[in-house]
């Protein structure tokens, strides 16, 4: 062989998955010296596992995934060198409940962006009546969709963990537990929001940008060892997927993106649900989306401290540290020179104070004292 | 003891099944999708599921929400026993077991189920491997008829013309007379 490395990468069918995709469809791992081989995988648990004992080399991952591997009970170090893509992620409810939050609350389902406030007076008035508490799906307990539907849950005064009732759903089933009435809403990534409302099932109350815009969602991740073990492969692979990131931004793109996406052995969902979130929603390159920012990570870990998946006396810095690595994606993005727009390599200069929905700060510096600081959490210790 | 196999593939959840029915003293059932209910109703003390089922996640859930639920928390098999979750991984199978039971309980389970899933494997292999031959002897038919008919060879001269083309190019005799239809077709004005 011509001295390529063979890698094995994992991604989960869904949009954000595009720059794997993107680099391996138009070579661009290829020009970077490398054989890669995509793998669908059909749960985050077994990608993270894969991941762990070196069945797969890296893999896209929900960014809280990495944290939670290196900082749980049970730590298998991992990097987030790179993230795939801001936004893509929605609130969806059941057409049904959507019109019985109207009908209760006119105004606050005209508000822009509608918080959850209608919801908690219906939920108020059902357990007046006695009836069974909603069902909430997400897609895995660290995800951006489970602390984003917990935040915009509690910050109306739903208790999360006692109000309603949430389940784990894998994505590509969302849309099916919906029709069949087994959940009432979830939070999941592109296309299965706009897969929801164009069958008529469901209304989507928040998307992610609206939540918090340029929010992080997905990441590719890898385990430490094998980054100290591969130091030029880990650059040549973020090297191409910087590039697919460039590449599947541009609009004029997005055609041939959303071809190569519905393929069945790729994301296998309906071209016009795949382009809605593209042109509304998902962030690949542009404003430094690639740069693992520090601050994502402090959120990400408030979180899982507030809903009692961590202990509160973990090192948040120590921890955010050691897994999101943007001198890692800044040496990457460098060898490609001027390729791409050097603004970005370096961009993670103090970024925009972070902006949720409701005006709440969030001090990076501070994110223990905040994630003790709500109203509704599990904040242990 | 109660065990759970989670298997999308149905006939591969029952070789696992019938393999477990040796070990000792216990129950299994098979489901090839998770169902709460069901769950609950069975209690199993450990599941085994298949890594290619999607409802791992859903069980994964489990051992977070451990007041909603009020089966004790459950765990992936357990790290301690070195190479255990490595070699399950690779086979494709996770097991889940309930908190308190003994990891060496669970091994004789897993072993059983990793090699079932290799037997499948392997069956699977095979019968694509059958297939792919079948249908290499098929090309290989018409590609002779193609050169009896424009060399004006008889069948074992045309068959001879392959053996030959394909151990001059050291390419399998299938590879060499797919080239021949295609380009013949091209030679035609087909489209391939």
């Amino acid at each position: 062989m011509s001295g390529l490395a063979d890698l094995t990468l994992g991604f989960i069918p869904l949009t954000d998955c595009a720059p794997l995709v993107v680099a391996k469809a138009l070579g661009l791992f290829a020009e970077e010296g490398l054989a890669v081989t995509l793998s669908r995988e059909a749960s985050w648990a077994t990608i993270r596992d894969k991941v762990a004992v070196g069945a797969l080399d890296g893999a896209h991952m929900l960014a809280p995934m990495a944290l939670a591997a290196t900082a749980g009970v049970d730590p298998v170090p991992m990097l987030a060198p790179l993230a795939l893509n801001l936004n893509g992620a929605a609130i969806t409810v059941s057409t049904a409940l959507a019109a019985a939050l109207r009908a209760l609350d006119p105004d606050g389902m005209a508000a822009t962006p509608i918080t959850a406030a209608p919801l908690a007076r219906l939920i108020q008035a059902r357990q007046a009546q006695g009836a069974p508490p909603l069902t909430f799906a997400v897609v895995f307990p660290y995800s951006m969709h489970n602390y984003a539907l917990r935040y915009w849950l509690a910050q109306a005064g739903v208790d999360p963990d006692r109000d309603v009732r949430l389940v784990v759903t894998p994505p590509p089933r969302m849309v099916e537990h919906l029709r069949s009435g087994g959940v009432d809403g979830f939070c999941v990534g592109a296309p299965w929001n706009a897969a929801a409302v164009g069958e008529g099932l469901g209304e989507i109350l928040i998307s992610a940008s609206e939540f918090w815009p340029g929010g992080p969602d997905k990441v590719f991740g890898l385990t430490a060892a094998w980054a100290r073990r591969h130091p030029d492969e880990l650059r040549a692979v973020l090297g191409a997927l910087i590039r697919a990131s460039a590449w599947a931004d541009e609009p004029g793109n997005h055609a041939e993106l959303v071809a190569l996406l519905a393929r069945p052995d790729h994301v296998g969902a309906a071209p016009e649900l795949l382009a809605r979130a593209l042109k509304r929603e998902i962030v690949f390159h542009r404003d430094a989306a690639g740069l693992p920012r520090r601050e994502h990570a402090l959120w990400f870990l408030s979180q899982m401290a507030r809903w009692g998946q961590i202990a509160a006396d973990v090192d948040f810095p120590a921890v955010a540290d050691q897994v999101y690595r943007p001198d890692l994606f800044r040496a990457a993005a460098l060898s490609l020179g001027p390729v791409l727009d050097p603004a970005m390599v370096f961009a993670d200069a103090p970024a925009p104070a972070a902006a949720l929905f409701d005006g709440a700060p969030f001090d990076p510096d501070a994110a223990r004292a905040y994630a003790a600081g709500f109203a509704i959490g599990r904040a242990r210790g | 003891m109660r065990v759970l196999v989670i298997d999308p593939d149905p006939a591969r959840a029952a070789l696992v099944a019938e393999g477990l029915a040796g070990i000792q003293p216990l129950e299994v059932r098979r489901a090839t999708v998770f169902d709460e209910r069901e769950v609950a109703a069975f209690a199993p003390d450990v599941v085994v599921i298949a890594a290619d089922s999607p409802d791992r996640d859903t069980l994964e859930s489990l051992r977070e929400s451990s007041h909603s639920n009020p089966r004790p928390v459950v765990m992936f098999v357990d790290r301690s026993e070195p190479g255990l979750a490595e070699q399950a991984v690779r086979a494709g199978v996770a097991a889940y077991i309930v908190d308190g039971l003994a990891p060496s309980r669970v091994r004789p389970i897993l072993d059983v189920a990793m090699s079932r899933f290799a037997l499948t494997q392997q069956l699977r292999g095979d019968l694509a491997k059958a297939k792919a031959d079948l249908e290499s002897r098929k090309i290989v038919e018409r590609a002779k008829g193609l050169l009896m008919k424009e060399r004006g060879l008889d069948e074992d001269g045309a068959y001879r013309l392959l053996r030959k083309l394909a151990m001059d190019k050291g390419r399998p005799i299938g590879a060499v007379a797919a080239d021949l239809l295609a380009f013949a077709s091209i030679l035609k004005g087909g489209d391939s």
